[in-house]
């Protein structure tokens, strides 16, 4: 099976590792291989945030610039940073939401020109509203599940995990936060799919 | 969460590369396992601290690197299959027990995990730790994948059992923290107690014994020199095309990856090295003999490269050898790296193609800060106010820890920063060569337990005028939270002996000694004062010690128990646009509005209270305030 590779990024604590970690759990569950590259420790304190997910036959756990099938993003300046994994094919899912990066002085894009810039570059972007969509289903935590429905809704990942197995996998997560996830994921499912025109 | 390293035989489970190398300590039968805390390592003792209960197993969190080796080694020469886990930079702290544990060998397994961190992911160095394994006479066994970390850890306690030898699994950031499918074997009934039996003329290495255990370790070397040969990790995948790689490790994974891509796979030899010191001979001589040309793969050094044309010298060969001239020694490997330099040895042509979308908007760095609500933030407003007020000219001697980000602006507040316990031991220096400054050495608490206090005892012997701050946030924060001997608490969430700073550094004989609480900002600055004045008089070390706990802790603890943090405003009116709060106090949950006054985002906003406090302008007000419980979870 060809190798299908994702950069998933966003801002440490929006919950990307428990994203792939999600994706990865359905992949095993599907007998799909998978490898996931995550960022720990320091990095973590409030920086950017870069994972690697590859599904299908794949050795090692890096995506090469220009690689990328997807990237997925719940951060728009991170999604801009990271659009040099982006190849001539490559999807990008974002929410557009844009976090403040914690220096004195720093200049700081506008949402707006954020978003031009990233529709100039000429390539595939499904904006996804994940926080609007986690919200209603209950609580941003479950902001990253809006994302992932959306990228199953998109067709990209057909082959590798399916809406069950990650439906099975959210079902086993702890009794609190399993209703919101589910919820959230169908919103972005939905999402997608009313883009794609199928709704 | 149940852990997922305990599932059954055969069931293939999705574990992280450091929880794949708990998995195979406990199917080898593990008894013991220490470490001391550090990216990327951190993950392998914290799995089994979950795991210890169920297994009988003795796991623990040892005061540093050296006590946490020593201790494993005593496990190890008393028969009880033992572990130490540490980062790189951890081994040089355990180096002198390293060193002499080859010399004594073990009794039972030894293993000694290095997550070594090409990249600088999170450390102050790239070494390479497989030259200890050179350096020491101990074999470095080096996974690529998380399965066979996995399976690679638990063959490690069988080699060393079998040597009566410690051995090194080195790992590096990307495997110890990749997540792939493992599939679980049968794990063997933990062995947690032994008995050391007395025989000084082996396990005491006076020079007179140690002569001769010097002998038998060269002997020794020679046998696992051959029985590594054996080992089903090293192979040669042998092509026709006249063309060979030798990747060690990692590189493994990449090579493969990068030959498929190249459409390179049945074409190119590979041989794949698990273990690179020693190298196995044999099979690098048939490469060597097989092939017009090599190119050696391996992350960081050229440790395997300079051993093949070691060998290729010797055995009068002219095949050609490349390596380092292709392949990155600076930084981590990475698929496009290798790519690189595969398509390079083979003349391919490199695969991708990045879009052309050219960026114009100017993209803000996201470096790592302080959280919303940190106690260190505090402390370092209050201390920065409490040096200038006193017209001292400081020299901030740093050390490592969340609170090394005071580098940053605004505080740049750690003026030279080497390694855990540095900062004191540097202040050491300072306070005799540079008198007209005085050293302010900022030290964690779990790194002032860990190297700081023999630095402590040297500033009180040698008369070290010095003010040292301790910022005690209650746990070891930077590597996620693992207690140590000053927290009261073991992993296990159960009571432990608490040692107080204040009573060791009363107990060395530091003569002024004082405790704070950074929230308290007036207080602070007033005892950090009367500490700098004591020590410009005196001649001689103060400690005072900022006590709050990590803002971590208490969010979770708070959201876990349901307890209402209290919230702050900002009243548009009152507020006059100064910065402080953002710029000089910088808090992550204050956004600078266009019109320069400032918001506080309720998402960020934690409740800690010392925006208000610092506002000249009494513009920030509480709006919410928080349960009574809340205060009591900080202490
Ligand atoms: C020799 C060594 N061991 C481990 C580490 C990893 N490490 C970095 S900071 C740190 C501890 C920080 O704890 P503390 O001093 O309490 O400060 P905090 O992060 O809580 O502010 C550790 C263990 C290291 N850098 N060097």
């Amino acid at each position: 099976m060809k190798a299908l590779n994702m950069v998933l990024t966003g801002v440490g604590g929006q919950g990307l590792i428990t994203l792939a970690a999600t994706i990865g759990r359905a992949a095993v569950l599907e007998g799909t291989h998978v490898l996931i590259a995550e960022t720990h420790g320091l990095s973590q304190r409030g920086g950017s945030v870069e994972v690697y997910v590859r599904l299908g036959e794949v050795n090692s756990p890096l995506v090469p610039p220009g690689g990328a099938d997807i990237i997925a993003s719940l951060e728009i300046i991170e999604t801009l940073r990271n659009l040099r994994f982006a190849g001539l094919s490559t999807t990008i899912m974002t929410d557009e939401r844009l976090i403040r990066p914690n220096i004195p002085g720093i200049s700081v894009p506008e949402v707006e020109e954020a978003l031009k810039q990233l529709r100039s570059t000429g390539l595939r972007v499904m904006l996804i509203p994940a926080y609007r969509l986690a919200e209603k289903a209950g609580s941003i935590i479950a902001a990253n599940m809006a994302l992932l429905g959306g990228m199953l809704a998109s067709g990209l990942l057909e082959g590798y995990i399916t809406r069950s197995s990650v439906e099975k996998v959210i079902s086993e997560m702890p009794a609190r936060w399993r209703e919101v996830n589910l919820k959230a994921l169908d919103l972005g499912y939905a999402h997608v799919e009313a883009l794609l025109g199928r709704r | 969460m149940p852990s997922r390293i305990l599932g059954r035989p055969g069931e293939k489970v999705l574990l992280l590369g450091n929880e794949a190398i708990a998995r195979g300590a406990v199917e080898a039968g593990l008894g013991w396992a220490s470490a001391y805390p550090g990216t990327p390592s951190t993950e392998i003792v914290e799995t089994l601290h979950s795991v210890s209960k169920d297994l009988g197993i003795h796991v623990e969190w040892s005061v540093n690197e050296k006590v946490a080796l020593e201790a494993a080694y005593a496990a190890a020469i008393s028969g009880v299959r033992s572990l130490a886990a540490m980062k790189h930079v951890g081994v040089n702290v355990a180096a002198d027990p390293l060193m002499s544990s080859a010399y004594t060998g073990v009794e039972e397994s030894l293993v000694v995990v290095s997550a070594d961190d090409p990249g600088m992911w999170s450390s102050q160095n790239e070494q390479d730790n497989r030259w200890y394994g050179l350096h020491a006479f101990i074999p470095v066994f080096e996974p690529y994948s998380p399965a066979e970390a996995k399976d690679l850890t638990r063959d490690a306690f069988e080699f060393s059992s079998r040597m009566h030898h410690p051995v090194i699994l080195r790992s590096t950031t990307r495997l110890s923290h990749t997540r792939g499918p493992v599939t679980l074997r049968e794990a063997k009934p933990p062995v947690a107690k032994g008995s050391f039996k007395k025989n000084v003329q082996r396990w005491t290495v006076i020079p007179a014994h140690a002569r001769r255990l010097r002998v038998e370790l060269l002997e020794r070397w020679g046998r696992i020199e051959e029985e590594v040969e054996k080992l089903p990790y090293n192979r040669l995948e042998k092509h026709s095309g006249g063309q060979a790689i030798i990747a060690s490790g990692i590189a493994y994974g990449y090579v493969v990856d990068a030959l498929n891509y190249l459409s390179l796979r049945d074409t190119v030899s590979v041989l794949k090295l698990s273990t690179t010191v020693p190298i196995p001979r044999k099979l690098v001589l048939d490469v060597l003999s097989s092939h017009e040309s090599v190119l050696v793969v391996e992350e960081l050094e050229p440790v395997v490269e300079t051993w093949v044309k070691r060998i290729a010298y010797e055995e009068k060969l002219n095949t050609t050898i490349r390596g380092k001239d292709l392949v990155n020694r600076i930084g981590e490997l990475t698929l496009e790296t290798v790519t690189r330099a595969v398509a390079g040895f083979t003349g391919a042509e490199y695969p991708w193609k990045p879009a052309e979308a050219e960026i114009t908007l100017p993209i803000p760095p996201r470096p790592p800060t302080l959280c919303p609500g940190c106690p260190h933030r505090a402390l370092f407003y209050a201390l920065k106010r409490a040096v200038n007020r006193s017209r001292v000219k400081a020299i901030y001697s740093g050390d490592i820890g969340c609170y090394s980000l005071g580098v940053m602006p605004p505080f740049e507040m750690q003026d030279a920063l080497i390694e855990m316990g540095g900062s004191i031991g540097m202040a050491n220096g300072f306070a005799h060569v540079d008198e007209d400054k005085m050293p302010v050495a900022i030290i964690g608490d779990s790194t002032f337990f860990h190297a700081g206090v023999p630095g402590l005892i040297n500033a009180v012997y040698n008369k070290s005028p010095m003010l040292v701050v301790v910022l005690d946030n209650r746990v070891t924060a930077m590597t996620g939270h693992q207690p140590h001997p000053g927290t009261g608490f073991y992993a296990t969430g159960e009571p432990a002996p608490m040692v107080k700073i204040e009573d060791v550094a009363r107990g060395v004989g530091v003569k002024h000694v004082a405790t704070i609480d950074p929230f308290n900002l007036k207080d602070s600055e007033k005892k950090l004062m009367d500490a700098i004045r004591y020590v410009a008089e005196e001649k001689k070390p103060a400690v005072v010690v900022a006590r709050r706990a990590c803002t971590l802790l208490i969010d979770a603890a708070a959201r876990r128990r349901g307890i209402t943090e209290p919230l702050y405003i900002v009243d548009q009116d009152k507020c006059t646009g100064c910065g402080i709060c953002y710029n000089a106090f910088s808090c992550p949950a204050i956004i600078p509005l266009k019109n320069g006054k400032a918001e506080i985002d309720p998402a960020l906003c934690t409740g800690c209270g010392v925006c208000a406090e610092i506002c000249p302008f009494n513009a920030i007000r509480l709006a919410r305030k928080g349960d009574p419980e809340w205060e009591k979870l900080w202490f």
